[in-house]
């Protein structure tokens, strides 16, 4: 009976190992950046419905319509996520999975430098989702290095990092989508 | 009821008078040669102050006796803001006269400008943020968004430079990835990226602005780089002692003509007062001589 019950923990145990050796390796990580691609999916669809009602911004040789088709596109944006709040877009988990991904990259020489040139003066961007980024301030560089370790975005939307903290940006729009505080110590 | 404000078309009026009031002569040391392909390259102009407007006087100027086709930007082309009177007083007022005359202006962006300055028709980027353009004879001109060099942009300029046979290559964009200023200096991670590509596909000459001076740097694995971003602003004494620097000037503002012959490129520096401030001819390096170069230090 010991032998049987020998032999049957075995052969359970060996099953499971081949069960286990023909599942496919999944990256830990992947779930995390499949959600984050959803909801930046998400909002560039919301952002196609603003535009289709919106007028173009489009080529032109008059500045204020270039100034009144990003307004517009602004506030049907800012309609169409009423109610949005930080976070919406980048969740604990995604926060999370940034930062690690982000730290390494601050250690590169130079690469604190690069970013600290030229940042907009302190207290003048208003971290809010759906709100502008100031027009009269610089827009701080995003070293290449940062931009690769980062999971790649949609035309028109981008990263940017005022200080510590890390904005997901609408580029035609010039609005903050969402934004990670303290995305790099 | 409308309010009008009685000093603004008093200043308006001001700006445009000195736009136009005619300088000093400029001497043009480059050989004007009938069928080379003649520009002029301005960086950082855009504040709206007596400065730009000083430099866009001596550009207007030296044009009547150097007929250059278009004109680079090589980005910071509106500092605060890209409002209606932003692109007024800081782009279509000081440059007026040459805008008047079907000037072509090329602009690339700097971290001082709205990406949306893409969508100005005169600014001629075609609604993109980088972009490439070939406007005669041999020379091809791509400009770069340095502010965010991302996969996208990279694999673009790849392509197209793959794509761009014998001729010229001329790369413009706002952060140098070589200089000597002790402000900001070289961009190393920029340089990480853009270096081997211009050296793989022969990048012949780089043109960068963010540095508020004029910096000719010794050529570096076989290619020309100016820095030339004192259009607006200057930075005194911000040039460091380095072994990188061929000529340069930081003590006053500066634009610079450029002209493209088949087998060399000619330019000149010239000052706000319209001095000379630097000149020279360069050859042109053969592929052999690039491949050579690439590989050595220098």
């Amino acid at each position: 009976m010991t032998r049987f019950l020998t032999a049957l923990a075995f052969a359970t145990v060996a099953h499971a190992s081949t069960v286990a050796a023909q599942k496919p390796a999944t990256n830990p990580h992947a779930a995390v950046l499949a959600d984050f691609k959803a909801r930046v999916d998400k909002y560039v669809e919301l952002r196609k419905k603003a535009d289709d009602s919106a007028p173009p911004l489009k080529k032109t040789d008059d500045p204020a319509k270039i100034r009144d088709a990003q307004q517009a596109l602004v506030e049907r944006i800012g309609a169409a996520r009423a109610g949005t709040k930080q976070g919406d877009i980048f969740t604990p988990e995604i926060t999370e999975h940034f930062r690690r991904l982000l730290h390494p990259e601050m250690k590169e020489a130079g690469t604190k430098a690069a970013m600290k040139d030229d940042q907009p003066k302190p207290g003048t961007v208003t971290f809010k989702v759906n709100g502008p980024y100031p027009d009269k301030e610089p827009l701080g560089t995003v070293p290449p290095n940062v931009l690769a370790s980062l999971p790649p975005l949609p035309k028109d939307v981008d990263y940017r990092f005022v200080g510590k903290h890390l904005i997901l940006r609408d580029v035609r729009a010039n609005m903050i989508i969402d934004y990670i505080p303290n995305a790099i110590s | 009821m409308r309010c009008h404000h009685p000093v603004r078309p008093l200043i308006a009026i001001a700006l445009v008078v000195a736009a136009l009031a005619v300088p000093a002569a400029i001497d043009i040391t480059l050989p004007n040669a009938k069928d080379s392909l003649k520009i002029a390259i301005i960086g950082d102009s855009g504040t709206g102050d007596s400065a730009q407007y000083d430099v866009a006087k001596q550009l207007i100027a030296s044009h009547e006796k150097f007929p250059y086709e278009f004109v680079l930007m090589m980005g910071d082309n509106l500092y605060g803001g890209s409002a209606p009177k932003d692109f007024n007083k800081k782009f279509e007022t000081p440059y007026k006269p040459l805008l008047d005359s079907g000037m072509k202006f090329y602009a690339t962006l700097g971290n001082h400008d709205n990406p949306n300055e893409r969508m100005y028709k005169s600014f001629n980027m075609g609604e993109k943020r980088f972009y490439t353009f070939k406007p005669k004879g041999n020379v091809r001109f791509f400009s770069l968004d340095s502010n965010y060099m991302d996969k996208p942009q990279l694999e673009w300029l790849e392509k197209e430079l793959a794509a761009s046979g014998s001729d010229w290559k001329i790369a413009f964009f706002h952060h140098p990835i070589y200089s000597s200023g002790g402000t900001h200096g070289s961009d190393l991670q920029l340089r990480e990226q853009l270096e081997p590509l211009f050296l793989k596909y022969g990048v012949d000459a780089v043109f960068s602005g963010h540095e508020h001076f004029y910096e000719r740097i010794k050529p570096q694995k076989g290619i020309y780089y100016f820095i030339s971003g004192g259009a607006g602003k200057v930075r005194k004494g911000d040039v460091g002692k380095t072994n990188l620097t061929a000529k340069a000037f930081d003590t006053g503002y500066h634009f610079m003509l450029v002209e493209f012959s088949k087998d060399a490129m000619h330019f000149q520096a010239i000052s706000d007062e319209g001095k000379t401030i630097d000149s020279g001819t360069l050859p042109r390096f053969s592929d052999a001589d690039k491949k050579k170069l690439s590989t050595a230090t220098e």
